[in-house]
C-alpha cells in the first residue's frame, strides 16, 4: 500500500497498535506486574513530606515498574495503563458518533432546499458556540451516577463537536452536488435519499475519513482537558487527564508522575496524528479540506 | 495510642512555640520587632479563594476572621496570644469581657469612650444593635446561625427593612451599653460576640446589599479598592488610634489583597520571594509537597514558617436511622476498619493533618481527652473489622464533594474505600457537588447513609462542637441540620443545658471533655484527622506568629518593616 | 448581499436565543439549588426559602426565562434591602454569588481574556507564517523536516500539557520569568507583556501548526505552477515571486482560519486561564459553573457565542469569497 511508504505513517501507526493493544491487555499487564490500580500502599510514601514516594524517580522498583502515585501510593504503571482504557475508549467512541451525526446533518443542510440547510446551519452554530464545559458539568449534574462515565463523556464531546465534521460534509456535498452525474441522477428521479446514498456518500468518504482521522487525537485532547479540569470519569478509575491535573503540585517533588502520563499522551497523541496525516497524503493530497480545530 | 497523645499535645505546643521564636526570630534574638517602631510598607496577600462578600452580616468567621477583623472590630475578640493562651476572647469594642446576670441568661456590656468610624462618628451600641439586626434580613444571607436560637424572640425575625422596630432582645439604654436577653443561660456569650455579626454599622449609611461595596470600618484599615473576588486595597483608616486598640499592632501602611491564585503558585511565589513577594503572605494556602521536602532540612525556608492547629475534625458520619448503621457492630467494625494514614497522606502528609480518634481536636481549650476505643493502629484493623461483620462481608456507599479544596473530595474518599475493601466492606462512591453538599447531607429526608464530614471551631470551647453534632434538640428535619447521627439522648442534653450555664471555661472544658469520651463509645462518628496549620510567609515578613485560636499568622500584627 | 448579511444576523440572534434558553433548561434540570449556595452554613430551611423568594427561584423556570429575556431589552428592577436595583437594559442580571451585575464582571474580565487571544493570533500567524514559507522554500531541507515535525506535533499537543511544559521549565528551574499574573496594559505595558508571554507561546505553538501548513501548501502550490518557472527564468528572485503570489494564495484560508480561531481561543479559554492563573472569562466560566451560578453562565455564554457565530459568519463570507462554486445561500 502507497501508505506503507510514508515513514511518519508507519512508526505512528506503530505505536498507536501498542497503545490500543496495552489499553485493551490492561488487566493482563497489570496481572504480570502483579499489582492493581486502586490498591493504596502507605508504606512507600513520605508522610511528613506531603507523601511523595520513598526512593528516587517516584519509587521505581522490581514491584512497581514506574514507580507508585504521590498522595496514595498506587502503582502507577497499572494507573497508566488502564488510564489508556479510558482515554482511548473515550475518544474512539466519540469520533465514531460524531462522525456519524455530522454527516447526517450535514449532508441534509447540503442537499435540502436553503430553508434546511440555513435551519442546520444555525444548529452548526449553536453546536459549536455552545461552552462544552457548562455542557459537561451539566449533564454529569442531571444524569443518575449509575451511568458510566466514559460513555457520558463520549456522548458530551460528540454532541458538542459534530459541528465541524457537517461544515465539510455540507461543503462537499454542495460541491459535489453541482457535478453533472447528480445532476443527472436528480433529474433522473431519484429521490433525496437515493442520491445521497449513491452518488454524495461515496465522494464524501476521501475528505470525511481524512478528517476524522484528524479528529480522534482532538476528541483525545477533550477529554484529557475535561478530566484535567475534574469534569471527567470517577475516581479510583484511573485517567491521564486527571493524574496531570494534579502535576502542578509535584512537579518538583516528583517529576515522574508528571512525565508519564504527560509523556503517554503526548505520544499517543502523535501517533494518531501521523496517522492522520498518512491517511490524509493519501486520499486528499491537495488538501482541500481545511482541518478546524 | 494513648501514650503517644499526651506527647503529640506536648509536641503540637512545642511546635507552636517554636514556631513562635522562629516566627519572630528577631523578637527573641535580635529584639529588631517593636510594636511600636512597625509602621511602613506594603504587605501583599496571596489567596485561593475570593473575598466574596466584605459584609459584617455575610461573614461567618472564628474569632472575627483575619482579613474581616482588619475592618470590623467586634464586642470581644480572639486575643491574638500564641498557644494555648490564644484560645480566649478580650475585649475589643467593650471595656471587658462583659457583666452576666439572671443565671448567663442576660449579658451587659459598656463600650469603649475612643472608638470612631471611618468618618469620624463615634461608634455608639445603636450601631452594634442595628449591625446584628441587619444581619437577620434574607437579602443577607450568611453568618453562625447562634444568634437566631440564643436571643429572645429572634426565630422569626426579617430584619430592619421589613421589620424597622428591630429585636427587642437587645436594649441600649444609653449610647455606650448593650444588653442582650438570652433565652437559655449561654456561658459561651464572650465568645459569641467575637462574631463578625457583632461589627457596628451605622443605620445611615447601610444600604443594602450594595453596603460591601464599600463598608464602614471600624478597625484600623479601611477599604481603599475592593474587586469582589479578585482584590481588595487596604489603607489605613485614619480615626482608628492604637491607644484604643491594645490588640492589633497595624504595622504595614498598605495591604493588599490578591485572589485567585494557584495554590502551589502563591507557596512557590512566597518561597522564591521576588519583589513585591518578599512581603507577601497568605491566609488560605497551605505548603505543599515541594515546600515540605526543604523543610526540616535547615534550609532557608525554614526560618519562614509558622505551625499552628486551628481545631477542626474531618470524620465519617453514621446516619443512625439508616440500614446498616444503626447496628452497632457495623459501625464498630468500620472504626476498626479504618486506615488513617491513608487519609492523612490523601490531605497531604503528616505535616498538615493528624490521626484522630476522637471527635474533639487535640486542643487544650476545646476539653480534649483522648479515647481509642476501637484501635485501628495506623493502618487500620481488617481482622477485628472482619470478625464483627461476620462472613457476609457489606456493602456500602460513601458520599464525599466532588473537588478536594475542603478535605471532603475523592481523594480522601478513595482512601477510605481501599481501607475498607481490605475488611472486606465494598465501598460505592457518590459524590455530590460541593456547593451543596450541606444542604443535602443537612437535610435528613435526603441526608446519605455515610458521609465525609468536616467541623471547625467557630470559638475555641467545646460546645460549639458537640451541640450542633449531638444534641438531639438540635436536629432540623426540614433543612440546615448538622446532627447527621439523629442522636437524642436526653441525658446528653440535659448535660449540654448544665454545661452552658457555666460561666468557667476551664470547668466547662473539662466537662465537655468528658461528654466527648462518653458519646464515643457509641461510635455515632468515625474520627479521621484533624487540621495542622503550616503557611510560609516571606523574607521580609516579621512577626508572623501563629495565635492560638486560629492557628496561623494575624494580619493585624504582621510587619514588613 | 444584503439579504444574506441580513438572514445570517438573524439566524445569529435566533442562535444566542438557542443558547440562553438551553443554558436555563439545563440549570433548571439539574436538582441543586443555587440559594443554598447563597444561604451560607448556617442556612435554616425558613431561611433558606426566604433566600429562595428573594432570588426570584420560586417561580416557574417560563416566567424566570421570560424575566430575563425582558431584562435583556427593557432593563429590570430587583429588590436589594431598604432600595430598587434597577439594572438597564441589556440587563445580564447579578451574579448569585458576588451580587455584582453580571455585564460589569464580563467587562472587567474581558480585556484579560482579549489580550490572550488576540496576542497569541498574533504570535501564532508570526510563527506560522514564517515556519511555512521557511518550510515550503525548501532552502534547507533539515529545516523543513523538523518544521513539518513541529507542525504535527502541535496537532498532537493540549494546551495544559504545553503549558505545564513551559511553567516547568522557565518559572521553575529556569527562574527566567516569574510566575504569570495579569498586569494591564495600561498600567505597565511591559509587565503586560512579560506576564502573557508564556501563555501566549503555548497558545502559539499549537496553533501555529495548522498556519505553517497552508503556508507551506500554499508556497509549494505556488513555486510548482509554470509561470513561476517563467518568471524564474527571466532573473525574478524568488523572494519576491513567492511573497507576491504565494502568500497571496495562502491568505483567504489564513484569514478564514484566524477569524475562526479567534473564536476558538475564547472559548478554549477555559484550559488556559485555569492553567496559568489568569482572572479571564474562562476562569470566570469555570467559577460559576461549580457554584451553579446562573446569571454568569449565561452571561459568559451569550458573549462567547456571539464571538463563535460572528467568527463563523465572516468565515463563511470570506470561504464564498475565494470559491465561486460555493454560493452563498
Amino acid at each position: 500500500m502507497r501508505v506503507l511508504h510514508d515513514r511518519g505513517f508507519t512508526v505512528g501507526a506503530a505505536i498507536a497498535l501498542v497503545m490500543v493493544t496495552v489499553a485493551v491487555a490492561a488487566p493482563l499487564l497489570t496481572a504480570w506486574e502483579g499489582q492493581d490500580p486502586t490498591t493504596f500502599h502507605n508504606d512507600l510514601l513520605d508522610s511528613a513530606r506531603g507523601g511523595v514516594p520513598i526512593g528516587p524517580l517516584g519509587g521505581i522498583s522490581g514491584d512497581h515498574w514506574l514507580g507508585v502515585e504521590p498522595g496514595t501510593g498506587r502503582d502507577l504503571f497499572a494507573r497508566v495503563v488502564f488510564g489508556a482504557r479510558v482515554s482511548l475508549g473515550v475518544a474512539v467512541s466519540a469520533t465514531v458518533l460524531q462522525v456519524l451525526i455530522g454527516v447526517g446533518v450535514g449532508v441534509a443542510a447540503g442537499l435540502g432546499g436553503r430553508h434546511l440547510d440555513a435551519g442546520l446551519s444555525r444548529l452548526v452554530d449553536l453546536v459549536l458556540a455552545f461552552p462544552i464545559l457548562v455542557l459537561a458539568i451539566a449533564l454529569l449534574a442531571i444524569v443518575p451516577p449509575s451511568w458510566p462515565r466514559p460513555v457520558l463523556l463520549a456522548v458530551v464531546i460528540a454532541m458538542l463537536g459534530w459541528g465541524g465534521t457537517a461544515r465539510i460534509t455540507r461543503g462537499e456535498t454542495l460541491t459535489l452536488r453541482a457535478r453533472d452525474y447528480v445532476a443527472a441522477a436528480r433529474v433522473s428521479g431519484a429521490g433525496p435519499l437515493r442520491v445521497a446514498r449513491r452518488e454524495i456518500l461515496p465522494g464524501l468518504a476521501s475528505p470525511v475519513l481524512t478528517y476524522a482521522a484528524f479528529v480522534l487525537p482532538t476528541n483525545m485532547i477533550t477529554e484529557a482537558g475535561l478530566s484535567f479540569l475534574g469534569v471527567g470519569v470517577r475516581p479510583p478509575t484511573p485517567s491521564w487527564g486527571q493524574m496531570l491535573s494534579t502535576a502542578t503540585t509535584w512537579f518538583r517533588a516528583d517529576p515522574l508522575y508528571v512525565a508519564v502520563p504527560g509523556g503517554l499522551l503526548f505520544a499517543t497523541l502523535l501517533a494518531f496524528v501521523l496517522v492522520a496525516n498518512g491517511v490524509r497524503r493519501v486520499l486528499d493530497p491537495r488538501q482541500r479540506t481545511e482541518v478546524l480545530r | 495510642m494513648r501514650r503517644t497523645v499526651p506527647l503529640t499535645l506536648a509536641a503540637t505546643l512545642l511546635a507552636g512555640a517554636l514556631a513562635a521564636c522562629q516566627g519572630g526570630g528577631e523578637e527573641s534574638s535580635t529584639a529588631a520587632f517593636d510594636p511600636a517602631t512597625c509602621q511602613g510598607g506594603t504587605l501583599s496577600v496571596l489567596n485561593q479563594g475570593g473575598i466574596t462578600h466584605l459584609d459584617p452580616a455575610r461573614l461567618y468567621t472564628s474569632g472575627g476572621g483575619n482579613i474581616p477583623s482588619l475592618l470590623f472590630r467586634t464586642l470581644t475578640t480572639r486575643n491574638r496570644l500564641p498557644g494555648e493562651a490564644g484560645t480566649k476572647p478580650a475585649p475589643d469594642l467593650a471595656t471587658d469581657l462583659g457583666t452576666p446576670s439572671d443565671g448567663a441568661k442576660t449579658w451587659t456590656y459598656h463600650l469603649r469612650d475612643d472608638i470612631f468610624f471611618e468618618d469620624g462618628t463615634p461608634i455608639t451600641a445603636a450601631d452594634v444593635k442595628y449591625g446584628i439586626e441587619r444581619s437577620f434580613a434574607p437579602e443577607l444571607p450568611g453568618g453562625a446561625p447562634y444568634l437566631r436560637d440564643w436571643l429572645v424572640g429572634a426565630a422569626g425575625y426579617q430584619g430592619p427593612y421589613k421589620q424597622p422596630d428591630g429585636l427587642a432582645a437587645i436594649e441600649t439604654p444609653d449610647p455606650k451599653t448593650i444588653i442582650f436577653k438570652l433565652r437559655k443561660p449561654e456561658g459561651d456569650f464572650p465568645f459569641l460576640a467575637t462574631a463578625t455579626q457583632f461589627a457596628p454599622v451605622p443605620q445611615a449609611k447601610d444600604k443594602g446589599v450594595d453596603y460591601e461595596n464599600h463598608p464602614v470600618s471600624s478597625g484600623p484599615y479601611m477599604v481603599a479598592a475592593y474587586e469582589k473576588k479578585k482584590s481588595l486595597s487596604l489603607v489605613r483608616n485614619p480615626h482608628w488610634t492604637k491607644a484604643s486598640d491594645t490588640l492589633r499592632y497595624a504595622c504595614p501602611d498598605k495591604i493588599e489583597v490578591t485572589s485567585g491564585l494557584d495554590a502551589a503558585v502563591i507557596n512557590q511565589r512566597i518561597s522564591t520571594g521576588a519583589g513585591p513577594d518578599a512581603y507577601a503572605v497568605t491566609t488560605d494556602a497551605v505548603v505543599g509537597p515541594e515546600q515540605l521536602a526543604q523543610l526540616g532540612s535547615g534550609s532557608e525556608l525554614d526560618k519562614r514558617v509558622a505551625r499552628g492547629e486551628f481545631p477542626s475534625t474531618i470524620y465519617l458520619a453514621f446516619n443512625t436511622k439508616k440500614k446498616p448503621f444503626d447496628d452497632l457492630k457495623v459501625r464498630q467494625a468500620l472504626s476498626y476498619a479504618i486506615n488513617r494514614t491513608s487519609v492523612v497522606n490523601a490531605l497531604g502528609g503528616s505535616a498538615v493533618a493528624g490521626p484522630s480518634t476522637t471527635f474533639l481536636p487535640p486542643q487544650a481549650a476545646l476539653g480534649y481527652q483522648p479515647y481509642d476505643y476501637f484501635p485501628a493502629g495506623e493502618t487500620g484493623n481488617p481482622a477485628k473489622a472482619k470478625e464483627l461483620l461476620g462472613a457476609a462481608g457489606l456493602s456500602i456507599e460513601l458520599a464525599h464533594e466532588n473537588d478536594d479544596a475542603n478535605g471532603l473530595g475523592p481523594k480522601v474518599a478513595a482512601a477510605v474505600q481501599d481501607a475498607f475493601k481490605q475488611a472486606g466492606i465494598t465501598v460505592t462512591l457518590t459524590a455530590i457537588d460541593s456547593a451543596t453538599y450541606r444542604d443535602v447531607t443537612g437535610k435528613p429526608a435526603t441526608q446519605p447513609a455515610l458521609s465525609l464530614q468536616s467541623w471547625g471551631a467557630d470559638w475555641p470551647s467545646g460546645g460549639p462542637f458537640l451541640i450542633p453534632i449531638f444534641d438531639g434538640r438540635q436536629i432540623i428535619t426540614a433543612g440546615g441540620n448538622f446532627n447527621l447521627a439523629q442522636y437524642n439522648d436526653p441525658a446528653v442534653n440535659a448535660e449540654i443545658d448544665a454545661i452552658n450555664a457555666l460561666t468557667d471555661p476551664a470547668a466547662a472544658a473539662k466537662r465537655w471533655g468528658r461528654l466527648d469520651a462518653k458519646i464515643g463509645e457509641l461510635a455515632l462518628v468515625v474520627p479521621l484527622t484533624h487540621e495542622k496549620d503550616v503557611y510560609l510567609y516571606g523574607k521580609s515578613v516579621k512577626n508572623a506568629v501563629p495565635d492560638g485560636w486560629r492557628g496561623t499568622y494575624d494580619l493585624a500584627r504582621v510587619s514588613v518593616k | 448581499m444584503i439579504g444574506y448579511v441580513a438572514r445570517r444576523l438573524g439566524g445569529t440572534a435566533l442562535v444566542l436565543f438557542g443558547l440562553s434558553a438551553i443554558v436555563y433548561a439545563l440549570f433548571y434540570l439539574a436538582p441543586q439549588d443555587p440559594a443554598v449556595l447563597t444561604c451560607g452554613k448556617g442556612c435554616t430551611p425558613e431561611r433558606l426559602a426566604e433566600v429562595h423568594a428573594a432570588m426570584g427561584l420560586d417561580e416557574p423556570a417560563l416566567t424566570q426565562y421570560r424575566h430575563f429575556l425582558q431584562g435583556l431589552f427593557v432593563g429590570r428592577d430587583y429588590p436589594a434591602g431598604p432600595d430598587v436595583r434597577h439594572c438597564p437594559a441589556p440587563c445580564l442580571g447579578y451574579s448569585f454569588e458576588t451580587d455584582q451585575p453580571v455585564t460589569a464582571l464580563l467587562a472587567d474580565r474581558l480585556p484579560v481574556s482579549v489580550s490572550l487571544a488576540v496576542g497569541a493570533e498574533v504570535l501564532s500567524l508570526a510563527l506560522g507564517i514564517g515556519a511555512g514559507l521557511l518550510s515550503g522554500l525548501r532552502r534547507y531541507r533539515v529545516l523543513d523536516k523538523l518544521v513539518n515535525g513541529l507542525i504535527l506535533a502541535g496537532y498532537a499537543v493540549p494546551v495544559f500539557l504545553i503549558g505545564l511544559l513551559l511553567l516547568m521549565i522557565f518559572c521553575v528551574y529556569l527562574r527566567w520569568l516569574p510566575f504569570p499574573t495579569y498586569v494591564p496594559l495600561t498600567t505597565d505595558p511591559l509587565a503586560w507583556a512579560q506576564n502573557l508571554l508564556l501563555p501566549w507561546t503555548a497558545l502559539a505553538l499549537i496553533q501555529a501548526a495548522a498556519y505553517a501548513r497552508l503556508t507551506r501548501a500554499g508556497v509549494q502550490d505556488t513555486l510548482a505552477e509554470d509561470y513561476v518557472r517563467t518568471a524564474r527564468a527571466y532573473g525574478f528572485t524568488e523572494r519576491r515571486i513567492v511573497l507576491r503570489r504565494a502568500l497571496r494564495g495562502a491568505l483567504v484560508p489564513l484569514v478564514t482560519l484566524t477569524a475562526i480561531d479567534l473564536a476558538a481561543i475564547m472559548t478554549s479559554a477555559v484550559l488556559t486561564e485555569t492553567m496559568f492563573g489568569l482572572p479571564g472569562v474562562g476562569q470566570l466560566l469555570v467559577g460559576a459553573v461549580n457554584q451553579i451560578d446562573l446569571p454568569v453562565v449565561v452571561g459568559v455564554t451569550l458573549l462567547t457565542g456571539c464571538l463563535v457565530v460572528v467568527g463563523n459568519a465572516v468565515a463563511d463570507l470570506l470561504y464564498a469569497a475565494i470559491d465561486p462554486r460555493v454560493q452563498l445561500r
